[in-house]
């Protein structure tokens, strides 16, 4: 066989065995460490912090659990949070990535390492981004081979898509989870494979601490029942098939039942029907097998159809009656509103309200992924070419996960893995085709005049491999310029996806956002820490006691930072609690008063970028406010009135009364126009509108405290008048009284 | 404005001094006729807005008339007179007490003036001033429709469920031509599934399948239905500016540049190792690689587009 390039051929099969497996272990090692070098911009550039909103949460159910212990975390009764409701947390908390924490905490005080709890919290994302890229290799090489696992691992290590939910600090149920997932999946594949009651139980063991850990386990609840189905649609039905399911779906969901949030929702509920489903399909089926060896085929297909049909029918009418009945919960809001779409926005504003539920766009995609984007359908079709049973997994998967991803952006993190294992599949076929030094074995036919026909050649492409016996046409690349373009070529596009993984990473991907970076006009880094500064002024300057009344989104925070009591938080479970902040704040001051006494709110904190052009801030949330509290009291607050009447959203002169009045209005924009000397110049930086000469006044509340660059104001509400006049006319009073009240000279400017 | 248009309205009608219940009655008379909807004009728009009623009633104001050009108009009308003619059906005592109106502004031109609208169409509903149902704030001022749940009869019905005295009887009529489309379709597929099965069992079928579905998927697809985006910009413009924003032509491009890469790497490695031809196997590898790097590059330069600070360019 002629070869385009020599191969050493005084080397034993045992010696390029060993190096392989070394160099694998290697480039494990690396790619570990690639994975969480990559994850630590957000360290580096800032400081070991945990980020966001929901991780403040996580990591202060994490102290507790580390300094308390496991019982007192699962009676925790959280009375600062939803205030004056409190939150039972053990119940309504998956506690696996506590739980995984504080096991960590734990083993290195055991070991008298004396590490900060916080440090283990931020980095517990990127250490667990290592284990996910070992899985990915475990899960690839059941598709391919071990190069293609090295690929996949590196591609899951560095992808953005996944970066996103994980960099250092990134303290949330994702960071564990992804782990879980691809770990899951990996074990019910060898399960499947082998026929495995062993590896089916240790999918049960991990599919149980991946619904300890995060809600989208409802994922895996959904994928393997699915897989199994279709692999019975085509006829593929196995006892090695059996095995596996069965034994990771009873052992998976009585564990899964013992985590407290769950409880029975996996008997009760639609999302889990499926799973159950085919669990009862497989007991016919298997039942059906059984029969059909005792039985000649005549009888056996008569009694087949009879009892397939009337099993078929009486198990409709079981599901059918137990919904009805209200045994079996309809699909919940969350999931429902991922088939249908227009649903969240209309009847649950508050999950279409968040940001990570909108849908995306295909610049995302590519941002998020970039090569192995498009990678990826090729490496489908190279799976649709074995379609062995695990290749059919990894066909529902990119299928079903494009669309969710499609729909809400958060959901790209379970696309991502399947991703990384198409593309990587698909790129080490085109390596493995190109660096192999046969060459083909043209047989001198002069019939044929040495070329092959095009059907010859789509028959050889789309034929089976693994079937023996098939038609071997001659395969392989001449010359050694054809391999060395494609191989040139393949690590050029490797080295891009590099570069961008890293560029991505360092630029988006790793804003702590509770504090945000602008650059100086000398290019140097400028920390805006407004969010710590005022949270801290919370902590050391009111009472324990003192209610803080904000916005949702920064409940976790502020229970978090600043150690307050709060209304309403990032665990949107009440929907109510959460649109009476919302019409107080969308209310005028009169009729906001009484909900804020009845509230015992102390002081309300909004959120304003306007100064500085920090476009995340309330105004722009706002008209998610008045929609939710729309949503309740439909006859106070409606949406229209916030608009002016040409439609547009104002907050200039121009601006509609109801906005001009509301609460939340008036405490953003009090005293701006001030701050410019009043020269009209006032000029809100987000919405590009000159804000009025004239500012609104506040009766009813105080200015408590502003950030340096007012990115968080505070105000106090006051106590009632002490003579029992309301407080519009109190003040009313003296300021005809002339009594001027001194105001500092506000000394503070705007950051350019 | 509405104040005075009241006030003006109910001076005018001074002279003739209909008591409330004889309004009513005509009002009744009204709806009966017009199949529980009221065609309004401005003298009959005066009388069901009268300052002192004990009837709620709902207005729409629309222009039909075709040299109008309003096609949102014409795109509501069924839905409201499904909904009235609902509103029919209640029991007379409660059917009594509210009313549906439509005003064209061809037919009240003065009443469109007065209450200063620009836009059409509109919903009023008009909450009655006596009597039990009036509202407990004492604000009497017509509260508008929000049409963000779009034109449907249904989330119509619902809205104005809060403000009539029982909610509205609505259901949505059965789609006929639907079912019967599905329920054809799938007796259909049942008879030909004979011939059809080799077809639905073939492997490759069920690929293009899945590849189509998952290329448009990640080619932001999900986003237009949602955000229900044009197909394309103002002048022919096929990108929409900014990150998070596209077009619809945008996802035909995109899934087509995807699919040509991934197509190119499925050639150089599925269909190129067969040729048996050195020469023309040198060929296509070129080709596909030039193919490559081109649709490459000019998919990064359209991401540049949509990100500008994207820093990467290939040769384009």
């Amino acid at each position: 066989m002629p070869a385009a390039y020599p191969l050493p051929t005084n080397v034993s099969p045992a010696t390029v065995a060993n190096t392989a497996s070394l160099l694998r272990i290697i480039a494990l090692a690396l790619i570990s460490g690639a994975a969480i070098a990559s994850r630590l911009f957000a360290v580096i550039n800032f400081e070991s912090i945990i980020h966001e909103f929901d991780p403040w949460f996580n990591f202060r159910a994490t102290k507790v659990l580390a300094s308390e212990g496991f019982y007192a975390f699962y009676n925790w009764f959280d009375a600062s949070a939803w205030y004056p409701l409190g939150r039972v947390v053990g119940g309504t908390v998956y506690p696996g990535l506590m739980a995984t924490s504080s096991v960590f905490y734990n083993i290195l005080h055991a070991l008298n390492l004396p590490v900060d709890i916080r440090n283990i919290c931020v980095l517990l994302a990127p250490g667990f981004s290592a284990l996910t890229a070992w899985a990915t290799y475990m899960f690839t090489k059941e598709m391919k081979d071990a190069s293609a696992g090295l690929l996949a691992a590196a591609f899951i290590g560095i992808v953005p898509g996944y970066i996103s939910r994980s960099v250092a600090g990134s303290y949330d149920n994702e960071a564990i989870a992804i782990f879980l997932l691809m770990f899951t999946f990996f074990c019910w594949i060898k399960a499947l494979k082998l026929g495995s009651a062993l590896f089916g139980t240790v999918a049960a063991v991990f599919y149980f601490y991946m619904v300890a850990a995060w809600g989208g386990y409802v994922f895996i609840t959904n994928m393997i029942p699915l897989h199994a189905l279709v692999l019975i649609l085509m006829g593929r039905f196995t006892s090695r098939l059996y095995v596996a399911y069965s034994s990771w779906y009873a052992i998976g969901t009585l564990a899964s039942m013992q985590v407290p949030f769950v409880g029975f929702q996996p008997v009760r509920t639609s999302e889990h029907m499926v799973a159950l489903g085919v669990f009862g399909l497989l007991q016919i089926v298997a039942f059906a097998q059984l029969i059909r060896s005792y039985l000649s085929s005549k009888q056996f297909q008569n009694l087949l159809f009879y009892s397939v049909v009337t099993t078929g029918i009486l198990g409709t009418f079981v599901f059918v009656g137990l919904t009805y009945k209200g045994w079996i919960a309809p699909w919940t809001g969350r999931f429902y509103s991922l088939w249908d779409t227009g649903y969240a926005k209309k009847y649950i504003p508050i999950i279409a309200s968040v940001s990570e539920h909108q849908p995306t766009a295909w610049p995302s995609f590519f941002m998020d992924l970039q090569l192995l984007i498009f990678l990826f359908p090729a490496g489908v079709i190279l799976c649709f070419r074995e379609l062995r049973d695990e290749h059919v997994f990894v066909i529902i998967y990119a299928v079903m996960a494009s669309y969710f991803a499609g729909v809400m952006v958060r959901l790209m993190l379970t696309l991502t893995p399947c991703v990384c294992v198409a593309s990587a599949v698909a790129f080490s076929s085109l390596l493995d085709t190109y660096i192999d030094p046969a060459e083909p074995d043209v047989p001198r036919n002069p019939q044929n005049g040495g070329n092959t026909t095009l059907e010859d050649v789509v028959a050889a492409a789309t034929a089976n491999t693994t079937k023996p016996g098939a038609r071997s046409a001659p395969k392989g690349i001449f010359g050694l310029d054809t391999r060395m373009i494609i191989i040139f070529n393949a690590f050029g596009m490797l080295a891009f996806f590099v570069f961008h993984c890293t560029w991505v990473t360092s630029n988006a991907y790793s804003s702590p956002s509770v504090v945000l970076a602008s650059s100086n006009p000398d290019g140097s880094q400028h920390i805006i820490d407004d969010y710590r500064e005022a949270y801290y002024w919370l902590r050391q300057n009111t009472p324990e006691t003192a209610v803080v009344m904000s916005w949702w989104d920064y409940g976790y925070q502020i229970a978090g930072m600043a150690d307050r009591p709060t209304l309403v938080d990032n665990n949107t479970w009440n929907n109510t609690h959460i649109a009476t902040v919302g019409k107080a704040m969308a209310s005028p001051e009169e009729i906001a008063y009484p909900i804020l006494r009845k509230h015992d709110v102390d002081y309300v904190l909004i959120i304003f970028g306007g100064l500085i052009g920090y476009s995340g801030d309330d105004i722009n949330k706002f008209l998610w406010m008045v929609r939710i509290a729309q949503g309740v009291w439909p006859d106070e607050i409606q949406e229209p009135n916030y608009f002016t009447p040409q439609g547009e959203y104002r907050i200039d002169e121009r601006a509609s009364n109801a906005m001009k009045n509301s609460l939340m209005y008036k405490m953003t924009y009090h005293r701006f126009a001030e701050l410019f000397g009043g020269s009209g110049q006032a000029v809100d930086r987000v919405r590009n509108q000159q804000v009025p000469k004239v500012g609104p006044t506040l009766d009813y509340l105080d200015e408590a405290f502003t950030s340096e660059n007012w990115i968080v104001r505070i105000y106090q509400v006051k106590k009632e008048d002490d003579l029992g006049r309301d407080l519009k006319s109190a003040n009313a009073f003296s300021q005809g009284k002339k009594r001027k009240r001194s105001k500092p000279v506000s000394k503070r400017r705007a950051i350019v | 404005m509405y104040w005075r248009s009241l006030c003006a309205s109910t001076l005018l009608l001074l002279p003739v001094v209909l008591a409330v219940d004889d309004i009513q009655a005509q009002l009744v008379d009204l709806a009966a006729a017009g199949n529980g909807l009221i065609r309004l004009n401005a003298q009959t728009y005066e009388l069901l807005t009268t300052s002192d009623r004990n009837w709620s009633a709902a207005i729409q104001f629309t222009a039909l008339d075709k040299r109008r050009r309003c096609e949102p108009c014409r795109e509501f009308d069924p839905s409201w007179t499904a909904v009235a003619k609902a509103w029919a059906a209640v029991p007379k005592e409660h059917r009594d007490t509210h009313f549906f109106g439509t005003l064209d502004f061809d037919d009240g031109q003065t009443v469109f003036s007065q209450l200063g609208m620009t836009s059409a169409p509109v919903v009023y509903m008009y909450p009655p001033t006596q009597g039990l149902r009036q509202p407990a704030s004492g604000k009497y001022n017509p509260i508008k429709y929000d049409f963000s749940n779009g034109f449907e009869a249904g989330p119509l019905a619902e809205q104005l469920s809060n403000h009539t005295p029982v909610p509205i009887p609505y259901k949505a009529p059965i789609d006929w031509a639907r079912w019967g489309t599905y329920i054809a379709g799938f007796l259909s597929s049942l008879s030909i599934f004979r011939y059809i099965a080799p077809v639905l069992k073939s492997r490759w079928l069920w690929a293009v399948i899945s590849i189509l579905s998952s290329l448009i998927f990640t080619s932001g697809y999900m986003f237009t239905r949602i955000r229900n985006v044009p197909y394309s910009g103002a002048n022919g413009n096929w990108i929409a500016g900014g990150y998070q924003n596209q077009f619809g032509q945008e996802v035909q491009v995109i899934a087509l540049v995807y699919g040509l890469l991934a197509f190119s790497f499925l050639m150089l490695t599925i269909i190129v190792p067969y040729q048996t031809s050195a020469a023309r196997q040198r060929l296509q590898v070129y080709l596909w690689v030039g193919i490559i790097v081109i649709i490459y590059s000019v998919l990064v330069s359209i991401f540049r587009v949509k990100n500008r600070g994207y820093p990467f360019r290939l040769f384009l």
